[in-house]
């Protein structure tokens, strides 16, 4: 069997075992008819790195979309600490502040430079003032110059979105996120596109903010190995179905779902998505 | 391309054509025959009278002051009202009736809301600057709201779920990224409006149209052609220079979200 280098912010052993996020027999539909999602329970501890992996169209950007109030399901119960994500819902739209969202083609505002960018994770700080003549205060400048150092990007502040690379405008959005202070990061296939090398320094970014802050990310991933290697659990979606949650104990990859998945179908699943 | 079903599409314009021709009179032999007539009022034009140079420029002068104030005063009323407009932003209740007053702005040509306003504040250029404010109104916002409307919704998106004011989403996102857009608009609203000015002065509102109507009654056919071809010139200038501002900053920036959407 393969190694499977591991490269997690912590197992989930070490962490505090309070449940973060929970979806319970949860089902969602753009036009209550046609489910997209069908039936989905899960849970994710705080800290951890949970991976959702599955075909194109079976529902993975749907199931953040729940997760950040921007979709309400039509049938089960979403809970992220303790509250029903709905962007109506006042006490939610407070913690939206802290749960950083980048989509999968990343949602930067192309037309401003990098720095203002990485700010707009700290709006919801500013005063109605502040942000009527586009004011941020010194300290919030210093944090954003502090978190794209971090990221990798110092020097490149003043550059305007449409003149980076791939993986530079990524670390722009995870920057922006950080700015948030989050304490949940919800991250739709960002490394999919990027070559070998860039999608390990940009995760290996994410797994260090985990470290630091005890964050908690749910990311949605291409590639089952990339998901295995950095994830704490890994949900397989198909058809709008949670069919799989799986995680490395050992050197075996287990299925926590069902359980009666043998090590070598999952291991056939792994490499068929490796070899791509 | 010539399917049936063009070669339909073309006999029903061509037949609207004939109709329409018919009945505003429109007379090919009379055109013809009057083609004599625009000889004499072209020699005469040609007797171009250079003392009238200084006189067409400051009339000229007034004239794109007037539509500057309009454009820009226009522009700057149009901007929140396209932002209630766009359906990206708004519920259907606020959209609806703010694009509904719009229309009703848009219904009126300028040179209507000129007589209007002179009537209201008399002669004289600030009628011709109310004119051009109203007339911008409508025209400029429908531009706005269309362009906000086609803004990318994934920044809105990531921005908006950061759980931001809908205040804080249009000055740092949607403003943003329409700015290319709006900037384009407001140097053709110029542009335009300055033409447009040129005219005003048919009904007494200001600006260089009332030197010219007046020329033009009592036939005096070379000092008119000063004024003609003063405004010629102005806005041959104006031309230019619009295309130089949107090289260097429109095309640009357009062209650099290109390179960024995949
Ligand atoms: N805005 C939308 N309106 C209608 N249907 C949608 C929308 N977004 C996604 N869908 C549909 O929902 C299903 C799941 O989509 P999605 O969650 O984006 O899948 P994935 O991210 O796994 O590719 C697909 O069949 C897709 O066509
Ligand atoms: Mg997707």
């Amino acid at each position: 069997m393969k190694q499977i280098q591991m490269r997690k912010s912590s197992t989930t052993s070490l962490i505090s075992t309070k449940k973060i996020i929970q979806m319970n027999n949860v089902w969602a539909s753009y036009d209550s008819k046609n489910f997209v999602l069908e039936g989905i329970n899960l849970s994710i501890d705080r800290g951890t790195n949970y991976a959702i992996i599955g075909q194109s169209g079976s529902g993975k950007s749907t199931l953040l979309k729940l997760m950040n109030g921007m979709m309400i399901p039509s049938k089960g119960t979403i809970k992220i600490d303790y509250v029903s994500p709905d962007m109506n819902n006042k006490k939610f739209k407070n913690m939206m502040h802290t749960i950083g969202y980048i989509p999968q083609s990343l949602g930067l505002v192309k037309n401003i430079s990098v720095l203002e960018n990485t700010l707009l994770g700290a709006l919801p700080r500013l005063s109605k003032i502040q942000s009527l003549f586009k004011k941020f205060p010194e300290h919030e400048i210093k944090e954003a110059k502090r978190i794209l150092n971090l990221v990798g990007l110092s020097g490149k502040e003043d550059r305007k979105i449409y003149m980076l690379s791939g993986g530079e405008k990524r670390r722009v959005a995870i920057a922006r996120a950080l700015m948030q202070k989050p304490t949940i990061l919800l991250a739709d296939e960002i490394v999919s596109e990027l070559d070998n090398v860039t999608a390990h320094e940009i995760m290996d970014l994410i797994t260090d903010a985990q470290k630091r802050t005890n964050l908690t990310a749910i990311m949605v991933h291409h590639d089952m190995k990339l998901a295995l290697e950095y994830a704490n659990r890994v949900a397989v979606i198909k058809k709008g179905q949670k069919i799989l949650e799986l995680g490395v104990e050992g050197e075996t990859i287990v299925d926590f779902q069902t359980g009666d998945v043998t090590t070598e179908e999952i291991m056939e699943m792994y490499d068929a998505n490796s070899k791509k | 391309m010539l399917t049936p079903k063009n070669n339909i599409i073309i006999g029903i314009i061509i037949a609207l054509l004939v109709v329409a021709s018919y009945n505003v009179d429109a007379n090919p032999i009379e055109f013809v025959e009057g083609l004599p007539n625009l000889a004499i009022v072209v020699e005469e034009m040609l007797l171009v009278e250079p003392k009238y140079v200084p006189t067409a420029i400051w009339a000229m002068f007034e004239t794109i002051q007037m539509a500057f104030i309009g454009t820009i005063v226009g522009f700057v009323i149009a901007l929140p009202l396209s932002m209630l407009s766009a359906r990206n932003l708004n519920s259907k209740y606020v959209y609806g009736p703010v694009r509904a007053l719009l229309a009703a702005i848009r219904t009126f040509p300028s040179i209507l809301w000129a007589i209007l306003f002179v009537i209201m504040v008399g002669l004289g250029p600030f009628a011709g600057v109310l004119a051009i404010i109203m007339y911008t109104i409508g025209f400029v916002s429908k531009l706005q709201y269309e362009a906000i409307e086609t803004i990318d919704s994934d920044p809105m998106d990531a921005v908006g779920s950061i759980g931001v004011s809908k205040w804080q989403l249009i000055r740092y996102v949607v403003i943003p990224e329409s700015a290319s857009h709006l900037l384009s608009h407001l140097l053709y609203m110029f542009d335009y409006n300055i033409r447009q000015t040129s005219i005003l002065g048919l009904v007494g509102a200001g600006g260089i149209g009332f030197y010219i109507i007046n020329y033009i009654k009592f036939f005096e056919y070379g000092k008119a052609a000063v004024f003609m071809l003063v405004v010629l010139v102005s806005v041959l200038i104006i031309d230019w220079v619009s295309v130089k501002i949107r090289d260097k900053y429109i095309i640009k920036s357009q062209h650099g979200m290109e390179v960024t959407t995949k």
